[in-house]
C-alpha cells in the first residue's frame, strides 16, 4: 500500500500501465485519457520510460477526475500489469481498494491486492493480432471504472483512422472483449467514474506541442535544432507544419549549427528559434552569446534532463538554471522564461518572439522533460491573445542616410534594418563595434556599446510576465516554485487548503531579469517560505539570497530524475507552517 | 550600381600585411561585385575570424562577422529565409577547415545557393603563426616545431567528393581569374566553393608566392578537361602537395574550375515554403485554430 497520504478526491482515478518497453504503452495510454477528456473528464499523464526503443521497463500513469487535476499523484487505483516485473515494481503504489489487471498466462497476479485476471493475449488474437492486448486492457479498465465504452471506442477509431479500418475494427472488438470479460467476471468497480455532460471541449496536449502552437501563432519562419530528447518532439512538430504553416525547418548537422543558422535567419527579419536540452545548450552557448553581442532576436527552447553529460535522457530535472543564465563568455542581457504549466508553454512561446524582437536580444523558454513530453487536458488556448509586436524593425523599403544598426539609444534598442531594404548597409558583428558595427576597441566605444546592451535589461523590467501569486491571501506557508514545479505545488496548494493549512505560492515566471521586489514582498509578508524545485544544489533559491538578500525558511528538491510529488511538498509545508 | 569605388566608401583601410594575398582576394571581390552590377541591397557578406575576417571592416556592403568556423551557418541561415540575397561568405582556412570542417562538408552536399571564398594561406596567421589544417606534412611552425605529423584536409577533394556542384581553386597572385572564378562562383545557382591559396608573407615562409607562381597552372589550358566530369575533377584535387621539398617539376598545382554541374536542384528549390522573404510570415498573427484542433478531444 501507498505510504504517502494526501486528501484525494473519491471522484478521480489513477491508472497505471507497465509494461515491457516498444509495446506500444505511451500510446494505448494516451488513447485512454483522450477517451476521457473527450466525456468531459480532466486528465494529467506522466511517462516513464528508460532511454531504449524495445526492451527495459515503460510506464504510462494517468490521473483522471471531474475537476482540473494540476499534476500526478503517488497512489494507483487502477494497474494495468502487462507483465509481472510491473506487479513487482509498482505494488507499493496501490492505494485503497486498488486492483490489478494482469494476463494469468503471463504473470502471478498481486500478493495482498485485488487481482483481476483477464486473458489479454487471447482476446487479443481473437480480435486479430496479439499486439491488441493493450486495448483488450483499456476495456478492462473501464469495466473497473464502471464507466461506458463509446468514448473509448471513438478514441480507437481515431487512433487507428489513417489505417485499415479492420485495424480499428479489431481493437474496438479487443477493448469490448476485455470490458465484458471483468462485468462477468470481476463485476465490483474499483471506483465510479461519471462523464461530464455539456462541458467545454478540451485539448490534450503536452507541454512541446503548446510550445510549437505559441511559436506558430507568432510567426515563426525559421526553426532549426539537432533531435536531443526532450526536445525532439518541438522539432517533429515544426516538421510536420513546415509546408502546411510556411517554416523552413532544419534539422542541422550539430546544435552548434542550428543555433548559429538561427542568429543568420534573425539577422534577414525572420522570427527564428531552435530548441534543444542542456547537453545541445551548451554546444550553443557560443552562438547565444553571437546572438547577445549581434543583438539578434532568437528563442530557444531549452528543455532539462538531469545531467551532466549524457546524464539520465529521458527523465526530468530543473538543474540547467544556473547554466542558462550565465552561458557564454561576457555579459549581455538575455531573457529566460519559465513556463509552470500547458497553457503557459502557449503563452510564454508567443510572447518570447515579442520580446526578441522589442529587445533584440536572445530570450530562453525553459522546460523540462516532465513539462515537455507529459500531456494535460486544457482549456481550448486563447490564440487571440496572441499579439505581432516586432520592435523597432525596417523590412522594407529603405532608411535614411547615415543609418547605425547600433545606435546608442536611451532604451538601448537600435532600428534593426534588414537586410534587402535600402541604405541598410551594416555590419553585425560577433567583435565589439561602434555604431555603425565596425569592430571598435576604443575604451569610450566599448562602455558606450556595453551600457547600451545592458540598458535593455531595464526595458525588459516592463515586459516580461510577472510572478505569479496563487492561494491564500492569509497563507501561514508559501510555497516559492518556478517552471514545471508550478504543477506539483499547485495540488499540495489544494491539499493545503483542504486541511486548513492556508497557503500560497509564488511562480518566478521570468528568471532573467530576476523579479528581486516581487519575490522579497512574498517573502516578507508570508509567514514561512518554502522553496521547491527539482535540482540538488538549491538553483532558485540561491537566486533569492543573491538578488533579494533574503533567506527562504526551508527547502524541497529532488533531483533523481522524478519530477517532484505534491504528498512531498504537501508534508513538508504542513511541517513548516506549523513552525513558530 | 555600386562602383568598385562604392565598396571602400566609409569604411576602414586595411590593416593587413603590406604584401598579403588578402588585397588581392579583397581586390577581386569589389571587381567581381561590380562586373555582377549587384546593388547594396541585394547581397550580403558573411565572414568568420581571422585575418580574412578582419575585412569585414574593408567591404561596403549589407555584412555579419560571424564566430571563428561558424559562418556557414550563419551564412545557410540567411539564404534559407531570404530568397532575394545573394549571400557571399568568407572564410579562413581554420575557419572553414578546422573548426568549421562539419560545416564545410555539409553545406556541399547541401547545395544551398550561396558562395564560399576560402582564403587558404595554409597557416594561422591572427594567431601568430600555428599550423592550420592545410598546412603542409612535416611543417614546422610555433605549435609543431617538430613538423606537423597529419596531412593536410583537401578542401577541393572533400567538396568533389561529397557532391558540390561548383568547385574551383584561385591563387592571389592572379586577380583577373580571381575575379572570373568570383563570378562565376556567385552566378552559380549551388553551393561554390573557391578555394584561394593565399600566401601568409608574414608567418608562411614556405608556400610563398614565388613557391606558387613557380607551380600553377590553369585547368582550362589543361587539353580535353571536362569541369562536368566529376571523377576528373577528383583526380586533379588529388594532384596537390602535401611535401616540403618537392620541386615545381614535381608538384603542380592546378587552379581554376574544377568542376561545374548546371541544373541541380537548390535546397532553396527544396522548400515550397520559402516564397520569399521569411519575416514575412510575422506580420501578424499566423491562424492556428486548424493545427490546435488537432489536439481537441
Amino acid at each position: 500500500m501507498a505510504e504517502t497520504s494526501a486528501p484525494y478526491s473519491v471522484e478521480e482515478v489513477r491508472i497505471k500501465i507497465g509494461g515491457q518497453a516498444g509495446f506500444g504503452i505511451k500510446a494505448s495510454g494516451q488513447m485512454l485519457a483522450r477517451a476521457f477528456v473527450s466525456a468531459g473528464l480532466n486528465t494529467f499523464d506522466l511517462t516513464e520510460y528508460p532511454s531504449l526503443i524495445r526492451g527495459g521497463h515503460n510506464v504510462f500513469g494517468v490521473r483522471v477526475g471531474p475537476e482540473p487535476v494540476p499534476s500526478q499523484v503517488e497512489p494507483v487505483d487502477v494497474l494495468v500489469a502487462l507483465n509481472q516485473e510491473t506487479i513487482d515494481l509498482h505494488l507499493d503504489e496501490l492505494g485503497d481498494g486498488a486492483a490489478v489487471i494482469f494476463d494469468p498466462s503471463e504473470a502471478e497476479g498481486p500478493a495482498g491486492a485485488r487481482g483481476v485476471p483477464v486473458p489479454l493475449d487471447e482476446f487479443a488474437e481473437t480480435a486479430g493480432a496479439k499486439i491488441m492486448r493493450n486495448t483488450v486492457a483499456l476495456g478492462a479498465v473501464l469495466a473497473l471504472l464502471d464507466f461506458p465504452m463509446e468514448p473509448l471506442e471513438e478514441s480507437v477509431r481515431r487512433q487507428f483512422s489513417h489505417k485499415k479500418p479492420e485495424v480499428a475494427d479489431g481493437n474496438v472488438e479487443a477493448a469490448r472483449a476485455g470490458y465484458e470479460h471483468v462485468r462477468e467476471h470481476s463485476p465490483e468497480p474499483v471506483r465510479r467514474l461519471v462523464p461530464v455532460a455539456g462541458a467545454a471541449p478540451q485539448l490534450l496536449i503536452d507541454g512541446n506541442s503548446a510550445v510549437g502552437l505559441g511559436a506558430l501563432a507568432a510567426g515563426i519562419g525559421f526553426y532549426a535544432a539537432y533531435p536531443m530528447t526532450p526536445a525532439t518532439s518541438l522539432l517533429h512538430f515544426m516538421a510536420a507544419h513546415e509546408r502546411d504553416r510556411g517554416v523552413v525547418v532544419k534539422h542541422a548537422e550539430d546544435e552548434l549549427a542550428a543555433m548559429n543558422m538561427v542568429v543568420g535567419a534573425s539577422f534577414t527579419g525572420t522570427r527564428a528559434m531552435c530548441g534543444t536540452s542542456g547537453g545541445g545548450f551548451a554546444l550553443m552557448t557560443e552562438a547565444f552569446g553571437l546572438a547577445g553581442v549581434a543583438e539578434s532576436a532568437v528563442v530557444v527552447m531549452v528543455s532539462q534532463r538531469p545531467g551532466p553529460a549524457t546524464g539520465l535522457p529521458t527523465w526530468t530535472e530543473q538543474a540547467d538554471l544556473r547554466m542558462v543564465i550565465h552561458a557564454a563568455q561576457g555579459e549581455f542581457p538575455r531573457v529566460i522564461l519559465a513556463p509552470g504549466d500547458h497553457t503557459q508553454c502557449f503563452e510564454f512561446a508567443w510572447r518570447a518572439f515579442d520580446l526578441a524582437d522589442r529587445l533584440q536580444t536572445p530570450v530562453v523558454l525553459m522546460l523540462d522533460n516532465y513539462l515537455s513530453e507529459n500531456r494535460a487536458s486544457v482549456p481550448v488556448l486563447d490564440t487571440g491573445a496572441v499579439t505581432v509586436d516586432r520592435g523597432d524593425i525596417v523590412t522594407a523599403g529603405h532608411v535614411g542616410e547615415g543609418y547605425l544598426r547600433y545606435r546608442v539609444t536611451d532604451d538601448g534598442v537600435s532600428t534593426r534594418a534588414v537586410p534587402g531594404v535600402r541604405g541598410a548597409l551594416q555590419l553585425t558583428n560577433s567583435y565589439d563595434h561602434d555604431e555603425y558595427g565596425f569592430a571598435n576597441e576604443d575604451a569610450a566605444m566599448r562602455d558606450a556599446q556595453e551600457e547600451k546592451r545592458m540598458r535593455k535589461l531595464a526595458l525588459a523590467r516592463g515586459l516580461v510576465p510577472p510572478p505569479l501569486v496563487e492561494g491564500a491571501d492569509d497563507a501561514s506557508v508559501g510555497l516559492i516554485v518556478w517552471g514545471s514545479t508550478t504543477m506539483p505545488a499547485r495540488q499540495a496548494l489544494e491539499w493545503l487548503a483542504m486541511e486548513g493549512v492556508p497557503a500560497r505560492m509564488l511562480q518566478v515566471t521570468t528568471l532573467e531579469p530576476f523579479p528581486a521586489d516581487a519575490v522579497v514582498r512574498f517573502i516578507e509578508g508570508t509567514p514561512r517560505t518554502m522553496v521547491v524545485e527539482g535540482n540538488m544544489t538549491g538553483q532558485l533559491e540561491s537566486l533569492i539570497r543573491e538578488h533579494c538578500l533574503l533567506e527562504p525558511d526551508d527547502s524541497l528538491r529532488r533531483y533523481d530524475g522524478r519530477p517532484l510529488a505534491p504528498e512531498g511538498i504537501l508534508e513538508r509545508a504542513k511541517e513548516v507552517a506549523s513552525r513558530a | 550600381m555600386p562602383s568598385l569605388k562604392d565598396f571602400e566608401e566609409s569604411v576602414k583601410r586595411p590593416t593587413w600585411c603590406p604584401g598579403c594575398g588578402n588585397y588581392a582576394m579583397w581586390r577581386a571581390l569589389k571587381h567581381a561585385l561590380e562586373r555582377l552590377g549587384l546593388d547594396f541591397h541585394e547581397f550580403v557578406v558573411v565572414w568568420g575570424i581571422g585575418c580574412h575576417g578582419n575585412g569585414a571592416d574593408f567591404l561596403r556592403c549589407q555584412g555579419f562577422h560571424a564566430l571563428h568556423g561558424r559562418s556557414l551557418p550563419v551564412a545557410t541561415g540567411i539564404a534559407l529565409t531570404n530568397p532575394e540575397l545573394k549571400v557571399i561568405v568568407e572564410a579562413g582556412d581554420g575557419d572553414a577547415y578546422g573548426l568549421g570542417l562539419g560545416h564545410f562538408v555539409h553545406s556541399t552536399r547541401r547545395n544551398v545557393d550561396m558562395t564560399l571564398i576560402a582564403h587558404n594561406n595554409q597557416i594561422y596567421g591572427l594567431t601568430t603563426g600555428q599550423v592550420s589544417p592545410t598546412s603542409d606534412h612535416l611543417m614546422k611552425t610555433v605549435s609543431t616545431p617538430s613538423g606537423v605529423l597529419e596531412w593536410p584536409v583537401n578542401p577541393t577533394g572533400l567538396a568533389i567528393a561529397q557532391e558540390a556542384t561548383f568547385v574551383a581553386r584561385g591563387f592571389a597572385g592572379d586577380i583577373e581569374q580571381l575575379t572570373d572564378l568570383y563570378v562565376a562562383a556567385i552566378e552559380h545557382p549551388g553551393f561554390a566553393v573557391v578555394d584561394v591559396f593565399q600566401p601568409c608573407v608574414t608567418w608562411n615562409k614556405v608556400n610563398t608566392f614565388k613557391w606558387f607562381r613557380e607551380r600553377v597552372y590553369k585547368l582550362e589550358e589543361k587539353e580535353g578537361y571536362d569541369p562536368t566530369d566529376r571523377e576528373a575533377a577528383f583526380v586533379e584535387s588529388l594532384s596537390t602537395f602535401h611535401d616540403l621539398v618537392c620541386t615545381p617539376d614535381e608538384c603542380r598545382v592546378p587552379t581554376g574550375v574544377f568542376l561545374r554541374i548546371e541544373g541541380e536542384e537548390t535546397y532553396q528549390e527544396g522548400l515550397e515554403q520559402l516564397d520569399g522573404p521569411m519575416w514575412r510570415k510575422a506580420e501578424a498573427p499566423r491562424d492556428v485554430t486548424a493545427v490546435m484542433d488537432e489536439y481537441l478531444t
